[in-house]
């Protein structure tokens, strides 16, 4: 069809912008399966506020050829994620409220600039932030969730990965509705408290409440738990967004160097790319060993490799 | 002469050069790895278990900077009531399945891992605890009378002395801030290959992982008022 001149205008009208929403995103496959890095798989980055901070994770990304990650807020954030009131010990601390109130101050006084900067220096390095990873919980208020999206809005994110609970699930619904933007829980493994994610029927619970509740598939911990993740990825793939790819043993078993735990990390990489389902593939490391974080990512990405190659 | 000058300043700044960059690697290396090098083959064995299980991910690398939630070894009364792994053991096995994010089971660690690893906690936990209890500041000064009572009480400290006998007038020959230090720990601060710590020593180092601020403040004004 010959475009109208009515509708070559409206395209030269909109072109900066389309041109701006149409920049090649960074994108790193291997064999059609998208490959990104939550960056708590880099143990040994400088601490909450350094000014080497993202700049050594851009460094890292490159340096693994990795196009986008999910950035954890105590990345992007200048205090340690120990005073947002995720990790219930914290809470037990007299300080905590303190240091609470000035985590919450920040974030409703820095100003947007702050974010965009950062997204800036990950474009300007062929890279990008795909999820903002913020661990949502009963200690935010209203104003700073608000804020939160708009921060995640800011840094490029499509979305969140949240390691949050149900309850908390139950309060951001009106802001991902507000926001049109994408929450996806992240699980672990706790199987006795009923708020935490950590099986088919806690995700489907919080599936339920909105469509735009997505998952972030840790397969480690899922393994963790006793459950299976290929019959959890076959049943729910239209409503996952990224899984978080580690190795754990089950029975709460340890983290192990990849291919060497319970977590069927060949069979879901193979079924993610034979059925080319959209779900992306975070590397995250979390084993341990003696050499450097950025080594054993890289070997964690060239054992990824190694399945889609077969 | 130039000439050499010249090229003796390029073998010295490669040689800065090669020496600042491996100790940067290093540096780097120790902290991913669990940092303190263990000052013997056997509790270098414990940092291996400790350091290739993660435990250093979330209870730190020197036991004081606990993250994720995870207890704080250092102070946790649980490590101090343990001895070569007899409570550490049973509960690193089983795991803390019920926590917010769940610690894992080590249930594959053989016996002779676990004593290794709770050897290792132990090294940490002390100097650790040395570290916290030495900068102790002299005030609030301590009470005497409970320094007595803890002397001769839960301490033990009467089993080997006497304030009458080896520590007569000690409070003369130590000021507070030695008297805290020898008593935190009297021996040498690292162990050695192939040494091993007298009974008092060992008694010495098992208390310091017990102290509260309290108990050594009150130990300090109760030995340094013995003049």
């Amino acid at each position: 069809m010959i475009p109208s001149r009515r509708d070559l205008l409206k395209a030269l009208a909109a072109g900066p912008l389309l041109f701006a929403s149409q920049r090649p995103a960074a994108v790193t496959t291997v064999n059609g399966v998208v490959f990104g890095v939550e960056t708590f798989s880099f143990h040994d980055l400088p601490p909450a506020g350094d000014p080497q901070l993202i700049p050594t994770i851009i460094k890292n990304l490159q340096a693994l050829g990795i196009a986008e990650c999910e950035i954890m807020s105590g990345h992007i954030e200048p205090f340690a994620s120990v005073m947002t009131g995720w990790w219930v010990q914290s809470r037990r601390s007299p300080d905590f409220p303190r240091l609470r109130e000035e985590a919450r101050q920040w974030r409703l006084t820095v100003p947007m600039t702050y974010y965009r900067d950062i997204r800036r220096r990950f474009e300007d390095a062929g890279l990008r932030i795909y999820l903002y990873n913020v661990n949502f919980n009963e200690t935010f208020t209203d104003a700073e969730r608000d804020r939160t999206f708009e921060a995640a809005r800011e840094l490029g994110a499509d979305g969140f990965s949240s390691s949050t609970v149900l309850s908390e699930a139950r309060r951001l619904v009106p802001f991902v509705q507000k926001h049109k933007m994408f929450v996806a829980m992240h699980n672990h493994n706790n199987l006795v408290d009923p708020d935490q994610f950590a099986t088919p029927a806690s995700f489907e619970s919080a599936l339920a409440m909105s469509p735009l509740f997505h998952v972030t598939l840790d397969i480690g911990h899922f393994t963790a738990g006793n459950n299976d993740a290929v019959a959890f990825i076959r049943q729910h793939h239209g409503r996952i967004i990224n899984i978080h790819v580690r190795d754990r043993k089950r029975n709460n078993g340890p983290n192990r160097p990849f291919g060497q735990g319970d977590t069927p990390i060949a069979d879901v990489l193979r079924l993610i790319r034979d059925n080319r389902f959209s779900i992306r593939c975070y590397l995250e490391y979390e084993y341990g060993s003696f050499r450097p974080s950025l080594d054993e990512v890289r070997t964690c990405f060239d054992y990824c490799k190694r399945v889609l190659a077969s | 002469m130039m000439a050499m000058r010249i090229r003796g300043s390029v073998i010295v700044t490669a040689v800065v050069t090669m020496l600042t960059t491996g100790l940067r690697l290093d540096a780097r290396q120790e902290r991913d790895a669990g940092g303190f090098k263990a000052p013997t083959a056997a509790l270098e064995r414990g940092r291996a278990v400790y350091v290739l299980n993660h435990c250093h991910f979330c209870h730190g690398v020197d036991l004081t900077r606990a993250t994720m939630g995870a207890a704080n070894l250092s102070q946790s009364p649980f490590v101090g009531s343990d001895e070569d792994g007899n409570m550490i053991g049973p509960l690193v096995k089983a795991g803390l399945p019920n926590l917010q994010t769940a610690m894992p089971s080590y249930a594959e660690l053989t016996s002779e891992e676990i004593v290794d690893l709770a050897r290792y906690i132990h090294f940490l936990r002390q100097q650790a605890r040395f570290r916290e209890l030495s900068q102790l500041s002299d005030t609030p000064a301590g009470d005497r009378t409970a320094g007595e009572a803890y002397f001769n009480g839960a301490a033990n400290c009467r089993s080997c002395h006497s304030v009458t006998g080896d520590l007569a007038n000690i409070g003369r020959k130590y000021d507070a801030a030695r008297l805290r230090e020898r008593l935190l720990r009297p021996g040498p601060a690292m162990p050695s290959e192939g040494v091993s710590r007298t009974p008092g020593q060992a008694a010495h180092l098992k208390l310091l992982e017990s102290y509260t601020v309290d108990n050594v403040r009150d130990l300090v004004a109760y030995l340094g008022a013995n003049r």
